[in-house]
């Protein structure tokens, strides 16, 4: 992926960057709004990723709205030490399209942008879902392991639907929390992982291969490669 | 004196009302002059008419004679008689001359006379042509001066008595407002001072001021609760953020001193990543707190399905539960429509069925129920089997940071109970812990969103659990 970061704090921006090159993306760096506005304007990106309060007069809500005006539709990913709820939705509202608050784990940031460039690569929601060889057609809602036909409660359906349409990808808790519960908030406790070892139990305890992955320190994965 | 708003009222409205008074007065005025003016006219009139009638009975000269007796009869002065020939040569009558500025034509005019030793007069007269002979009648205007003289007196009084009054009471007013002004100012100040603990004194009266020292004193409530709140929560924060930064700084400072082997080294830097996390978490949700306790959430109130809220949380937590083999049930029936924060309200019952989840014992039970407690009420409640709390611990535990006996050990930053409480205080209720023998009921209220009146009253109510009846389950 080709990522813009406009962010000022150096030391965050190194972290990023570095954290970035490692996943194998090549990142634009702005430290301030005004080049953030250029680079953004004019270079295709495949990602932007925002910080909301840049030194200068032109602040990161600012640049999203004028390149959502101009037409720019690139996903944008705001950062922000702002972390209550309304300044989240005033940041949606002007036209991002995720939010995450600072200080932040390196592995959420990534597993979002990984969901943000996925989410704009277009998502037919008619299309079966494949995972080696386990199959969700969302319109029946039907889900087959080879041939046996796979139960699911309707909430395990929604939790399955998310981690296959990522699939190859590191889903976060809080990922998880926020699209199949809707739960903008921290429960504190590690239910997620309860729900996850049940959907386990479903899919993969009787079959050789595991699909479903825990990653360490980051969240989950579903994929057939190893 | 002039500054006191009181005082001020009083004179703009006695300004007020001497207009108004004046406004009223013009128009009466002018209607009395002219009512006056065509009654004078008309005597007038039917004077020279008197004299008319003996000129065509008699002739001239007998008119003549007739006003000559006229005049004589008359007090001297008393009115204006005067008989001349075509050239205007006096014939008869109290004048000796033709007034100058007075045309010889019939009509009535108002002029100067000069009456000689009785002095010039205002008079209203009165021409009329008999034949060859112009005929002059008048009467003198101050004939009807006292009438005038007494309407200037009544509307000088009326004004006389409307300011003195109208000051009295602005002075009157301001003394009573004073006092009370006062009073609002020492308590005011006292606040000022530090002292946040004093309230403007009020009675029961509606009156503006009352009403406005009511609204002030919720207010200094409201200000005295947030400086209570932040002064406990920095306590909190510098006891209990110390404790894991302390740990933090210790596990680093032991790393940088030790240069452990890299597989040491990395598991105390997760370590170290864990307790910055859980630093974080302490931050967030009281940042989380205080953006409740602003009451700056209210405008994100919107109208949700409480049934349906509850739903996803059981169903959120049912294997966890399921886990420690508890039985987690939700009692509701027909969606409840209320109005609240979706996101806080979800938050507060995952905090309760949190909590439930941590106390109740293996193999135990936890209810949550939703229910329509009144007409503008709907009440969230959950129970659990589990220990509940002592009826001392029961304020404590509500406390920021509060972690109780049976807490420790378990995960969590003691901030749960708190935020729930916050969150129900911002929906405009209590939290109440009641006894459940054994275990504990958590129960808030939330307002029903304001329905049209067609939405059906709430069906089946006694097939639903009594509040009471659960209680001694």
């Amino acid at each position: 992926m080709k990522i813009l970061l406009v962010e000022d704090n150096e030391r965050v921006s190194q972290f990023v960057i570095k954290g970035l090159q490692e996943a194998g993306h090549t990142t634009d760096h702005a430290a301030n709004g005004r080049d953030g506005m250029f680079l953004a304007a004019s270079e295709p990106y495949d990602v932007i990723i925002m910080d909301r309060m840049l030194p200068g007069d032109i602040d990161g809500l600012t640049i999203i709205e004028v390149l959502r005006k101009a037409g720019k539709r690139t996903p944008i990913l705001i950062l922000s030490a702002l972390s209550e709820v309304d300044d989240r939705i005033r940041g949606l509202r002007s036209g991002g399209d995720d939010y995450l608050t600072k200080p932040f784990a390196f592995g959420e940031l990534l597993a979002r942008l990984d969901a943000l460039h996925r989410r704009s690569q277009g998502v037919n929601r008619e299309i079966p879902l494949v995972v080696g060889d386990l199959h969700m057609d969302p319109m029946s809602r039907k889900v087959t392991r080879g041939d046996r036909p796979i139960a699911l409660q309707p909430r395990e359906f929604k939790l399955l639907e998310y981690l296959m349409r990522h699939a190859g990808q590191v889903v976060t808790r809080t990922m998880l929390l926020e699209n199949v519960w809707d739960y903008h908030f921290d429960p504190q406790t590690n239910v997620v992982d309860v729900h996850i070892s049940k959907l386990r139990q479903k899919i993969d305890a009787e079959f050789e291969r595991p699909l479903l992955r825990t990653v360490r320190n980051a969240g989950y994965m579903v994929t057939a490669g190893d | 004196m002039m500054r006191s708003s009181a005082v001020s009222l009083a004179l703009g409205y006695v300004i007020l009302g001497i207009v108004a008074l004046v406004l009223f007065a013009a128009p009466l005025w002018y209607a009395w002059q002219v009512t006056i003016q065509d009654g004078r006219s008309e005597i007038l009139q039917a004077d020279a008419q008197r004299l008319t009638d003996v000129y065509r009975r008699d002739g001239g000269d007998a008119l003549k004679n007739f006003i000559d007796a006229r005049v004589h009869m008359q007090i001297a002065g008393d009115r204006i008689l005067m008989l001349t020939d075509s050239s205007l040569a006096p014939l008869a009558g109290n004048l000796s001359v033709w007034p100058k500025d007075l045309p010889a034509q019939p009509g009535n005019y108002r002029i100067k006379v000069d009456m000689g030793e009785h002095g010039v007069q205002n008079s209203l007269v009165h021409v009329a042509q008999l034949g060859q002979y112009l005929l002059l009648v008048g009467r003198d205007n101050k004939l009807f001066a006292p009438l005038e003289r007494r309407f200037w007196y009544g509307l000088t009084a009326a004004i006389a008595v409307l300011s003195i009054a109208g000051l009295l009471v602005g002075l009157i007013t301001r003394r009573a407002l004073m006092s009370r002004v006062y009073s609002i100012r020492q308590t005011v100040s006292a606040i000022i001072h530090g002292d946040l603990k004093h309230r403007l004194p009020t009675n029961l009266s509606d009156d503006e001021l009352n009403t406005l020292a009511r609204t002030i004193n919720g207010m200094l409530e409201q200000i005295e609760q947030l400086v209570h709140g932040v002064r406990n929560v920095s306590n909190s924060i510098a006891h209990d953020l110390r404790t894991p930064l302390a740990e933090l700084r210790s596990r680093l400072e032991e790393l940088a001193l030790m240069r452990p082997a890299p597989e040491t080294a990395f598991a105390e830097i997760d370590g170290a990543v864990a307790d910055v996390d859980r630093v974080i978490r302490i931050f967030d949700a009281l940042l989380r707190l205080a953006e409740i306790d602003a009451g700056m959430r209210r405008s994100g109130f919107v109208s949700l399905d409480l049934v349906d809220l509850a739903t996803t949380a059981v169903e959120f937590y049912a294997p966890a539960a399921e886990l420690k083999n508890i039985r987690l049930t939700l009692h509701a029936d027909a969606p409840l429509k209320v109005s609240g924060d979706p996101i806080l309200l979800a938050q507060a019952l995952s905090n309760l069925i949190d909590n439930a989840l941590k106390y109740a014992p293996e193999g135990g039970l936890i209810e949550v129920t939703i229910r329509r407690r009144n007409e503008a009420l709907a009440e969230i409640a959950v129970s659990d089997n589990g220990p509940g709390i002592d009826d001392t611990e029961k304020a404590k535990v509500m406390e920021r940071f509060y972690r109780g006996d049976a807490s420790r050990g378990t995960p969590g930053v003691g901030l749960g109970l708190s935020l729930v409480q916050a969150v129900a205080k911002l929906h405009g209720s209590a939290l109440v812990l009641a006894d459940r023998q054994p275990g504990l009921r958590v129960v808030m209220q939330v307002p029903l969103a304001a329905e049209p009146p067609s939405a059906s009253p709430a069906p089946a109510e006694d097939e639903r659990v009594p509040a009471a009846a659960t209680t001694a389950m």
